[in-house]
């Protein structure tokens, strides 16, 4: 009944194929060895890992055989701001100083505006803004159509939608990375450094009797904040106001002398933000 | 003439008529996982080619080689081993297939070579290793035809396993902006499109 | 862990086909008829649960190097076991379930729960949690093969339901398409409850009432 010559043969072929794939493996191994260097590997793992390429490389791991192979600022990295320069330094052995964060600002406030017809298309920014000889269907053509296309683009969920459909960007969770401004297809998110404090919350190039009866929030170009500016940073070019970041210090004149509320000033949440960052950091440094 | 037509059968029957995926619901696992975009589609399926062409080589080899040699034909190993072998292999030529990669073509192997952990398990691998078995052992095949023609059926199962996933993630890519019920999105409404996709590939059936 | 909970965990909330996403091929290769479906759900239960069993006895002796290939070759011996019964006593079974069932061993939830639970529990808990994800992996093969058995060929079992089984068929969920559009809609099915049960509870803990004639929706109101 039990056969032992076959159970041996068996034993040797199962064996054998083993042994052989084994020593095919181990020799394989030795010569298909790469040298890398560790280094590359525990830089990679001090990066988030989010694959967005803020820093401009080609994800987490170009970045990290860059700043090892290619010696590239170890400071890039955007979301994983001071804390990931901090711990990529360390594993280089190196001080880096840490970039100042970047947010994100939506240059629109969503004014009561008519919309000029129904649209039931595809639920997207970028086709809607296409819709109606790329006019796209809200009766000011250069104002955010609200279908959520930067909030879903969001890699890092900072970005939600209001009742007014109008992108609401939440600071804490907001890396910079850019993306909500590449999808926006009306251009009206912008990033900048955490210290830019005034925003003209405004697209519009319509003239300012149109964007009067259309927006309740507009940029009419009425340049009373052109005239209130001590420091000459404010400019209505084209039917809008543009502030030139140069030159602007965030005095507030421009935002008191604005009639449509366009003119925005964050000051004071983006020093609160700044201020805790700096105490966090200070105890980190204490600490360690 | 002959020969080539039966090679024009095999190819024509592992891509359109017998799809892997269409038909035989052979690598499901990465059909849903790894098709949200084209060229991650793209790159999956060059490496189940490259696997599937290999592993069919080696197992047809194997089992013509040592299984049914006349002097061990006797103790039936095909009818026992044959499970344990070839996943072995699978598993070893993977790993291999893997380690040579990273040497000798390190593009390469930072584009395709993140799917490669993937397709030990896959089951179309396995899926087309059993088939070669069960079409290519009968009483009149050459060893040399059994392994070429095992051979052609792994480049052209993963040819059809490659544009099934192209096009299911051309679907999947345009899915992404549509408004879809919320109890449908993510993978039921890719099965759906699977569906449809499965009975155009029906239509082939019966011409070969 | 209780070790009751175990085993519920595998049949509803982490079911592996509607839940986890496990084992799609037989799911929808066999599912042509309630006795295949059965026949393979039992066939992969015991095959999860020997291969459990094998590897949390031997969950100190592995290397981790080489867990992997050493599970998967006590996978397929299980599985060549259950092939050999089956050429024996259950060959019409054999036969219909065809090559799918010598692939049970790259089934992803077997290695899936010898890596992810087998190799780090104890023998008792191994075995239990390797029963409900077969009760769970059988439960799901036989809800879509009901659907597709009776939508497509007015059958239970291979028993006619009423006289004239041909004519109240839909052909198309026997075939391989019909395979797709049932697992989708029933994985709707799936998350629907889900999210409906979610809903309730999450309302439940608020304490708020919801009336038929108007129902609560969010905030946001989209």
């Amino acid at each position: 009944m039990f056969d032992l010559t076959a159970f041996v043969i068996a034993l040797l072929v199962t064996a054998g194929i083993g042994t052989a794939l084994g020593l095919v493996l181990a020799w394989g191994g030795r010569r298909f060895h790469v040298e890398t260097d560790p280094r590359i590997q525990q830089v990679e793992d001090a990066l988030p890992g989010i694959n967005c390429g803020a820093c401009g490389y080609a994800g987490c791991a170009a970045y990290a055989e860059a700043i090892v192979s290619e010696g590239a600022p170890m400071s890039l990295c955007a979301p994983g701001g001071a804390d990931t320069a901090h711990a990529v330094a360390r594993v280089m052995g190196a001080e880096v100083e840490a970039a100042e964060p970047k947010l994100s600002v939506t240059c629109c406030q969503g004014g009561h505006v008519d919309m000029r017809f129904d649209y039931h298309g595809v639920q997207d920014c970028r086709a809607a803004h296409v819709a109606g000889q790329a006019g796209g269907r809200k009766a000011c053509t250069y104002g955010c159509l609200g279908f959520g296309t930067c909030a879903r683009a969001c890699p890092f969920g900072a970005i939600t939608m209001s009742p007014e459909r109008i992108p609401v960007v939440d600071w804490d969770k907001c890396t910079g990375c850019g993306r909500c401004v590449e999808v926006c297809p009306r251009g009206l998110n912008r990033v900048d450094p955490e210290s830019y404090y005034v925003f003209v919350l405004c697209q519009s190039h319509d003239k300012g009797a149109v964007v009067n009866k259309l927006c309740d929030r507009g940029c009419i170009a009425c340049r009373r904040c052109e005239k209130a500016c001590p420091f000459d940073a404010i400019h209505v070019i084209d039917n809008l106001a543009v502030i030139d970041y140069t030159k602007c210090t965030a005095c507030g004149k421009c935002v008191e002398a604005c009639p449509k509320n366009t003119i925005v000033s964050f000051r004071k949440q983006r020093r609160a933000r700044k201020k805790a960052r700096e105490q966090a950091a200070q105890a980190r440094e204490g600490a360690a | 003439m002959e020969t080539a037509l039966v090679y024009f059968q095999i190819m024509f029957l592992a891509v359109f008529v017998q799809n892997f995926v269409l038909s035989k619901f052979l690598g499901l696992c990465p059909f849903v996982g790894v098709s949200k975009r084209r060229s991650s589609a793209f790159g999956m399926g060059m490496a189940v080619i490259f696997v599937m062409t290999l592993a069919s080589l080696i197992t047809m080899l194997i089992y013509r080689g040592i299984f049914l040699h006349p002097r061990l034909a006797q103790y039936q190993l095909d009818q026992y081993l044959k499970i344990v072998c070839f996943i072995v292999v699978i598993a070893a030529l993977v790993q291999f297939v893997e380690m040579a990669m990273h040497k000798l073509a390190p593009p390469l192997y930072k584009s395709l070579g993140i799917y490669l952990p993937l397709i030990t398990t896959n089951c179309a691998i396995l899926g087309v290793t059993e088939l070669n078995v069960i079409r290519f052992t009968g009483e009149s095949e050459t060893l040399g035809g059994a392994v070429a023609k095992s051979a052609v059926n792994g480049i052209f199962a993963g040819v059809g396993f490659t544009l099934a996933l192209v096009i299911m993630a051309g679907i999947r890519e345009r899915l992404d902006s549509a408004p879809i019920p919320e109890a449908l999105r993510g993978v039921p409404i890719a099965f759906v499109a699977a569906a449809c996709m499965a009975l155009a590939f029906f239509g082939f059936a019966g011409m070969v | 862990m209780r070790v009751t909970d175990i085993f519920v965990r595998g049949i509803v909330r982490d079911n592996p086909v509607f839940v986890l996403l496990l084992g799609l091929c037989p799911s929808l290769a066999v599912t042509t008829g309630l006795v295949d479906a059965v026949g393979m759900g039992l066939a992969a239960t015991f095959v999860l649960v020997c291969s459990n069993l094998i590897v949390s006895l031997a969950r100190g002796v592995i290397p981790t190097q080489v867990r992997i290939p050493c599970f998967i070759v006590v996978i397929a011996t299980f599985v060549t076991i259950v092939q050999m019964v089956m050429s024996a006593y259950f060959p019409d079974l054999k036969a219909s379930l065809g090559i799918y069932l010598p692939l049970i061993v790259v089934n992803c939830i077997i290695l899936g729960r010898a890596e992810a639970f087998a190799s780090r529990n104890k023998v008792y808990r191994s075995v239990v949690d390797g029963l409900g994800m077969g009760a769970g992996f059988t439960l799901a093969l036989c809800a879509i093969a009901l659907v597709r058995e009776v939508l497509g060929s007015w059958r239970l079992f291979g028993v006619p339901i009423s006289g004239g089984a041909d004519s109240y068929t839909l052909t198309l969920f026997v075939l391989a398409p019909g395979g797709f559009l049932a697992m989708g809609l029933l994985l709707a099915l799936f998350n629907y409850l889900g999210a409906e049960r979610q809903r309730r509870l999450a309302l439940a803990e608020q304490g708020v009432e919801e009336s038929p004639d108007e129902p609560v929706t969010d905030a946001s109101g989209t």
